[in-house]
């Protein structure tokens, strides 16, 4: 009885982790798998999930046909700069953040936080005239600035999570030893935040390496289209190539992953540090 | 307007004819420079988010109560399609959020559970669908429901579950569940893993203690694990539903909108009238969608206060 009972509750965890898997995976397997599939194979019906014929035609179209290479090359840099932006800011309100108390610390410790309230689309109207107004629509760096409206909320916090749970007595240590509180921040707190900081860095980056909507109403060339508004382009013609916009959805995708897992206990130590604790 | 107590300070310990504790005097000028030092190094991230989210607010807000604000309103609330639009928008919500919940918990109870091995990689996997970019899910989905060519269709009727083909995008019936399955898709493993966090919190002495007296595993879920996570519940849920409610890319890229409307919710609305260049028409409904997220906004202030001071003090 109880044996049988422990197998029920054993074979029910098993078959909930399979159709777990299923759901999680088999949107990602149908995106690699159609990658690799030659045009006639992909307008078959019934459908298959695994390719009869694996091509690569797909893949080089899209690095030597299509305007990809140029969309992500946009986005690296966009990402980038937006990250090392984000990261100057926060680094200081989350320093300060947590180790000085002044009078309107908290105000504005919730007023940073409230910005990841608001709407993007409500913003879309007057960020897209301030762009305007400063004369880089259509360029990467004003892409990159509308960017700090999603990033600096949270990666404030984070940074902010991740000072405060370094020991004050590291520094004043150092500063015994004959230092300033610049230079115990710079030798001492830094080097050991590192990992937190490059982990919001990496936040930074992903949300910046996501982003539609703005990069959708700020750039128009294609000198300063990024990779996921250049992966509508292949889907919204005549012509719907799947097999292409799949191969360009796997190149987008799989650097994010790669960090993602390299990453992945800094990630989740600091995004549920702003909700739950422990 | 925030450094005033902090001026007044150091101006009350300058003055030469101030008498008392020279000692107290100087601590509350180390306190009065603590203030400026932390103040100036907060000010730069601050002015940047008031340029980024302040001004740009007022100026929908000045915009919306406008003349031609105003008229917008008045055509916004003759069109017959925008009571479709708030209905789709709390359909939209709340299957997305409820679908995400239950998944999510599905998911953290069952990496919880006793018979469970190799937790730390199967948590990975099913993280996965969190990082991927919107637009490329919004994409695959589109081909998986795909009418004639997507595996959707396909595997459900090789199941024997449906016996015709669905329309998942082009039924204006169906096109809005269809797209919540997509959104709970990619944020049920952020409700995974704050259930996961608190899951973890549970004392192990609890649930022994519960077992020894006879409580089953039901009986263990009921009233120890569930109440154990309830108010981890409130902040995925709180978090959950803004992020249905300002939720754009999943459904621009897979319908924008359609079929004829059918899957409009309120930030597909202010990007069309975006595109069109109707200025005070994205105002009024900028105005409408600000007005909602400011209610969850407050309960989220209120949440996250008691955990700021956790960390402050």
């Amino acid at each position: 009885m109880r044996t049988s009972s422990r197998s029920a509750a054993f074979l029910a965890t098993w078959v909930g982790l399979a159709a777990l898997v299923v759901w999680t995976l088999g949107p990602i397997a149908v995106m690699v798998f159609t990658s690799f599939k030659p045009r006639e194979e992909i307008f078959q019906t019934p459908p298959t999930l695994v390719p009869e014929r694996w091509t690569l035609d797909n893949y080089a179209y899209v690095f030597a046909h299509s305007s990809m290479p140029q969309a992500l090359l946009n986005s690296v840099i966009v990402a980038l700069l937006a990250t090392f932006i984000t990261l100057i800011f926060c680094t200081s309100a989350g320093y300060a953040l947590a180790r000085y108390r002044f009078p309107a610390s908290r105000p504005l410790a919730l007023f940073l936080l409230l910005g990841q309230m608001v709407p993007i689309t409500v913003l879309l109207l007057p960020l897209y005239q301030l762009v305007n107004s400063m004369g880089m629509l259509d360029t990467l760096v004003g892409l990159a600035i509308t960017h700090l409206v999603i990033t600096v909320p949270l990666v404030t916090w984070m940074l902010r999570n991740q000072f405060a749970s370094i020991p004050v007595e590291l520094e004043e240590a150092a500063q015994l030893d004959g230092g300033s509180r610049f230079d115990a921040v710079m030798y001492v707190t830094l080097p050991v935040a590192a990992p937190g900081i490059a982990a919001a860095g990496m936040y930074a980056f992903l949300q910046s390496w996501h982003e539609f909507v703005l990069a959708s109403v700020v750039t128009s060339s294609l000198a300063s289209r990024t990779a996921p508004v250049a992966l509508t382009y292949f889907t919204s013609e005549f012509l719907v190539d799947w097999g292409s916009s799949m191969a360009a959805s796997v190149v987008l995708t799989v650097p994010v992953v790669i960090v993602f897992i390299a990453l992945q206990k800094y990630f989740v130590r600091g995004l549920t540090s702003g909700g739950v604790k422990g | 307007m925030s450094d005033k107590p902090s001026r007044s300070l150091t101006m009350s310990t300058r003055g030469p004819q101030m008498s008392g504790d020279p000692r107290r005097t100087n601590a509350s000028r180390a306190a009065g420079r603590r203030a400026r030092v932390g103040l100036g190094l907060t000010m730069p991230a601050v002015i940047l988010m008031v340029v980024l989210t302040v001004i740009p607010i007022f100026s929908v807000l000045t915009r919306a109560v406008s003349t031609d604000g105003r008229l917008a309103f008045g055509r916004l609330l003759d069109s017959p399609s925008f009571g479709q639009v708030l209905t789709n928008t709390v359909i939209w919500t709340l299957v997305s959020v409820a679908g995400a919940v239950l998944v999510g918990y599905a998911a953290a109870l069952l990496l919880h559970s006793r018979h469970m091995r190799l937790t730390g990689i199967w948590r990975s996997v099913f993280m996965i669908p969190w990082i991927i970019p919107n637009v490329v899910g919004a994409t695959i989905w589109q081909w998986n429901f795909s009418i004639d060519y997507g595996l959707a269709n396909r595997v459900l009727q090789d199941f024997g579950i449906i016996s015709a083909p669905i329309g998942w995008l082009s039924d204006p019936t169906v096109v809005l569940y269809a797209l919540a399955i997509v959104q709970i898709w990619f944020t049920a493993p952020f409700a995974m893993l704050l259930v996961s966090a608190a899951l973890a919190a549970i004392p192990v002495e609890r649930v022994e203690a519960a077992r020894l007296d006879g409580a089953g595993g039901l009986k263990i879920l009921r009233y120890i694990t569930l109440p154990a996570i309830r108010s981890t519940t409130g902040i995925a849920m709180l978090t959950l539903v803004v992020w249905a409610l300002n939720s754009f890319t999943i459904i621009w890229v897979a319908t924008a909108g359609g079929p004829a409307g059918s899957s409009t919710i309120l930030p597909i609305l202010i990007y069309q009238a975006f595109q069109v260049g109707d200025a005070a028409m994205v105002s009024a409904v900028a105005l409408i969608q600000l007005a909602v997220s400011m209610v969850f906004a407050v309960i989220y202030v209120r949440a996250i206060r008691s955990d700021m001071d956790e960390v402050t003090t």
